[in-house]
């Protein structure tokens, strides 16, 4: 009768044959797998398709820096119709009476005797 | 191979890519995971067309588990040889008494045939020894022995304590002597 140490070195050597006989998958069953694999597997997450407004608004920075466009070119368009009128009120306001003759003011009287020839 | 390329990748990272949609990770977890489902089941069952239908099973449950799949929560090998267990004892309840005769007789008259025929004696006369342990030692012995699980591994699959687990692979191994002492001389050791 085989000792207690023989007895595993024995069952080693069965250990190692199941081993190097392990069982190979038929070609069928990776193919069965690999379907089912297939049939399970989520869609993969694709980037969302992006058109020209969409990649247009990313470049300028999103939609605040749209809005702030839009803003800013309206004012531009309202400015322009609306421009000749305001300013003329707004040159009456911080002018006073701009819209009349402008008086002379003499500011060195005394220079007219230097300035007029022979006194006249 | 294309897969070669996915060699180093952890199974879980390539379970996780398959989630994601990626599939050549279907490709290597298939190439990788069946052959270690078919080889517990094989075992486990004795019979190869059961084997394969277990092995498919538990790859399909694996491939519906992938999208929920946290790296680092537990091995993606683990998971399946506790799936395979699981599937194994539900078809050995179903159809006790299994066909020992399914297992293939060797034939090879090749040069260097001798010894290849000594070893696949060995292992078919393994495979029916482990046949006549009772379902949880085999379970234990297969996965330390042939499958290489260490025994704490071995306990999270079989769902035991590790001192469980090295009680059953020591009755089974004692077991196994014992049936295989029987048929020394015909499988090549001679006593003295």
């Amino acid at each position: 009768m085989a000792d207690l140490y023989e007895q595993e070195r024995e069952l080693e050597d069965f250990f190692q044959a199941a081993r190097d006989t392990a069982p190979v998958p038929s070609a069928a069953l990776l193919a069965r797998v690999l379907a089912d694999a297939s049939a399970q597997q989520p869609a993969p997450v694709a980037a969302p398709r992006r058109g020209i407004w969409r990649r247009l608004s990313g470049a300028v920075g999103g939609w605040p820096a749209l809005a702030g466009l839009a803003t800013a070119t309206l004012a531009g368009v309202w400015i322009g119709y609306a421009a000749p009128g305001a300013v003329g009120d707004l040159a009456i306001s911080v002018w006073p009476g701009g819209g009349v003759a402008y008086d002379v003011v003499d500011l060195i009287p005394s220079m007219d005797g230097y300035l007029t020839e022979d006194g006249a | 191979m294309a897969f070669d390329a996915q060699d180093e990748v952890s199974d879980e990272a390539l379970l996780v890519l398959y989630g994601n949609g990626d599939e050549a990770a279907a490709r290597a977890l298939t190439l990788r995971m069946t052959p270690r489902a078919l080889g517990f089941a094989m075992r486990m069952l004795g019979d190869m067309a059961e084997a394969e239908d277990v092995a498919q099973e538990a790859m399909l449950r694996l491939w519906r588990v992938a999208p929920e799949w946290r790296q680092g929560e537990a091995k993606v090998t683990t998971w399946l040889f506790r799936v395979v267990a699981n599937l194994c004892t539900d078809r050995l309840r179903k159809a006790r008494g299994v066909a020992l005769d399914s297992v293939p007789e060797p034939e090879d008259d090749a040069p260097g045939a001798e010894a290849r025929l000594l070893a696949a004696s060995r292992a078919r006369a393994l495979d029916e020894a482990l046949l006549t342990l009772p379902e949880r030692q085999r379970q234990a012995v297969v996965l330390r022995h042939i499958e290489g699980l260490a025994n704490p591994e071995i306990a999270e699959v079989l769902e035991i304590s590790v001192e469980a687990v090295e009680s059953l692979t020591a009755r089974g191994k004692r077991a196994l002597a014992a049936v295989l002492a029987e048929r020394r001389e015909e499988l090549g050791y001679t006593d003295g």
